[in-house]
């Protein structure tokens, strides 16, 4: 008993003496504001000879749509971003999820039918279906969004079309309006 | 004493429903078919005014034949089954008090509303285990099942359950009237078995009219939901959990399954004998039994058209206020269809 007692006031001490330590430490520097896309939409660039100013063409309708998507301010959070948002339902997703497997594997070990194995077998075949499904449909994934701008110098040289997508983010400040393409330096050292 | 396992005799009146109802199995379908054509239809073309109008109309009646159906199932004495009904009508009373508790405390401004999401995961959760719990109970009555399987995969439904709760929620909304289908399934294999085969066929072609709604409403806009009413209709039917989706769709595909529902109800089971006479108790073994109870069965019953007449008022004076605080309570008639469909598997 007494050692219990022991063992208990010294991990409550040493839990306790966190609090102390953590009142310690600096305050962290509030990092920078991360600027969010609203809306995202296709970008086409093109360049006229014969035209005296720069001009923004926005059809009517994608307007409309970046109007409603900046008064929303980017709430509109995705399905992934929602799951993930909360730790504490992520945790008992997977707590139930491994009990799911536990269980499973309790109620195979119970029943040794042979009816049952071909359940399994199934399931496993389905689920190695899926698997092979999901690496084929990743293996025909588009090309990352920056591919789409690698020719823009040189079709801006050519006064060819440059197609691609693009992220409006509304910015603090009342700066122009900025177009930052996302352009590799393809040039290797040496060359 | 009369036990439960010993009711289904007195319960499921084969013989005089096969007699009363002269319907052949081709015009059995015939109604079902066409009914079902007409709902889609309907809901289709007027999803908001079809949504207002079948509650208004059904929503009550439909629970007043729900009860009349379970006390038509409820057996006299419950012998080995006192257990699994102590389980369900605890639970059924629990839920229920803790689901309408929520938004309560909310009005009440005695709970903020944070963590909403976990508390609609932890109140599905306790629902799944609830019954997970009745299905193994009722494996336990029947000696030469093994039910075990069901635990992984009510752990694997509250695992979906606490990543999109909501989601949880709003399937249980879409999938809630098809356990009428299921009822009517069952019953009819035991009353009618000759239109088993045809309703079985007949269920076979509602994927494909809910398929067809969806082609159809697909590419039509979302429902102008301008006002508190509209609103509350689309949001029932999951618009703000499913934005990519038209909310026309939303609201007719669950007005439909609805309607489905409320037919089951009213319309078909009490039309193939499923509750006997509705005015005659004598069919319910509870108040026929010398034991039972009639005089509280005809009350409960009158009470409960008196509730049903209420909810009509209600309506008429505030629809939309009426139409939160029913589908508040009426989680119990949802929770109570668990139990009572089990002990006919």
């Amino acid at each position: 008993m007494k050692p219990t007692l022991i063992l208990s006031a010294s991990i409550a001490a040493l839990l306790a003496s966190t609090i102390y330590a953590f009142g310690d430490i600096a305050r962290p520097k509030p990092s920078p504001a991360e600027t969010k896309p609203v809306f995202y939409t296709g970008l086409t660039v093109a360049s006229d000879a014969k035209a005296y100013e720069a001009r923004l063409q926005i059809s009517q309708e994608t307007l409309k749509r970046l109007q409603e998507a900046a008064a929303n301010n980017g709430d509109k959070v995705s399905m992934s971003q929602r799951i993930m948002h909360s730790s504490t339902r992520t945790m008992m997703a997977g707590l139930f999820m491994f009990l799911a497997v536990s269980f499973a594997g309790v109620w195979l070990a119970r029943s040794g039918q042979r009816r049952n194995h071909k359940v399994v077998a199934a399931v496993f075949l389905v689920a190695v279906v899926f698997g092979v499904a999901t690496v084929i449909v990743r293996a025909n994934a588009g090309p990352p969004g920056y591919i789409r701008w690698q020719n823009l110098p040189q079709a801006l040289k050519d006064g060819k079309v440059t197609s691609g997508g693009v992220q409006i983010e509304v910015v603090q400040g009342d700066d122009d309006i900025k177009l930052i393409i996302p352009l590799r330096n393809t040039n290797r050292p040496g060359e | 004493m009369e036990r439960a396992e010993n009711i289904s005799g007195a319960v499921w009146p084969t013989r005089r429903a096969r007699d009363r109802a002269h319907v052949s199995a081709k015009a059995f379908a015939a109604i079902l078919l066409a009914s079902s054509g007409l709902s889609a239809v309907l809901a289709s073309w007027l999803p908001l005014q079809m949504s207002i109008i079948t509650v208004f109309l059904f929503a009550g009646p439909h629970n007043w034949f729900e009860l009349r159906y379970f006390l038509t199932r409820l057996p006299a004495r419950f012998g080995r089954s006192r257990n699994f009904f102590l389980v369900a009508f605890v639970g059924i009373g629990l839920l229920t008090a803790l689901y309408a508790s929520l938004p309560a405390l909310y009005y009440a401004n005695l709970w903020s509303g944070a963590n909403w999401q976990n508390a609609i995961a932890t109140w599905n959760t306790l629902m799944v285990l609830w019954i997970s719990a009745l299905v193994l109970m009722r494996a336990k009555q029947k000696t030469n099942r093994d039910w075990f399987w069901v635990l992984p995969i009510a752990c694997v439904l509250c695992s979906l359950n606490w990543l999109s709760p909501e989601l949880f929620s709003l399937a249980i909304v879409y999938l809630h009237p098809l356990v009428a289908l299921w009822f009517l399934d069952r019953h009819l294999r035991r009353t009618k078995p000759e239109w088993l085969l045809t309703y079985r066929r007949c269920l076979m072609l509602l994927p494909l009219l809910i398929a067809g709604m969806l082609w159809q409403l697909s590419r039509t806009s979302s429902l102008a939901d301008d006002n508190g009413l509209f609103w509350r209709i689309t949001q029932h039917a999951g618009a703000a959990l499913l934005p990519n989706i038209s909310s026309h769709v939303l609201v007719s595909t669950y007005v439909f399954l609805e309607m489905l529902h409320y037919g089951v109800w009213i319309l078909a089971l009490p039309l193939i004998g499923a509750t006997g006479a509705i005015w005659n108790v004598k069919t319910i073994p509870i108040a026929n039994h010398s034991r039972g109870f009639p005089k509280l069965i005809v009350a409960l019953l009158i009470f409960s058209l008196f509730m049903v007449a209420v909810l009509w008022m209600g309506f008429s004076v505030n629809y939309a206020i009426t139409r939160d605080i029913y589908f508040t309570v009426a989680i119990a008639h949802v929770l109570a269809e668990a139990p009572f469909l089990l002990r006919m598997i």
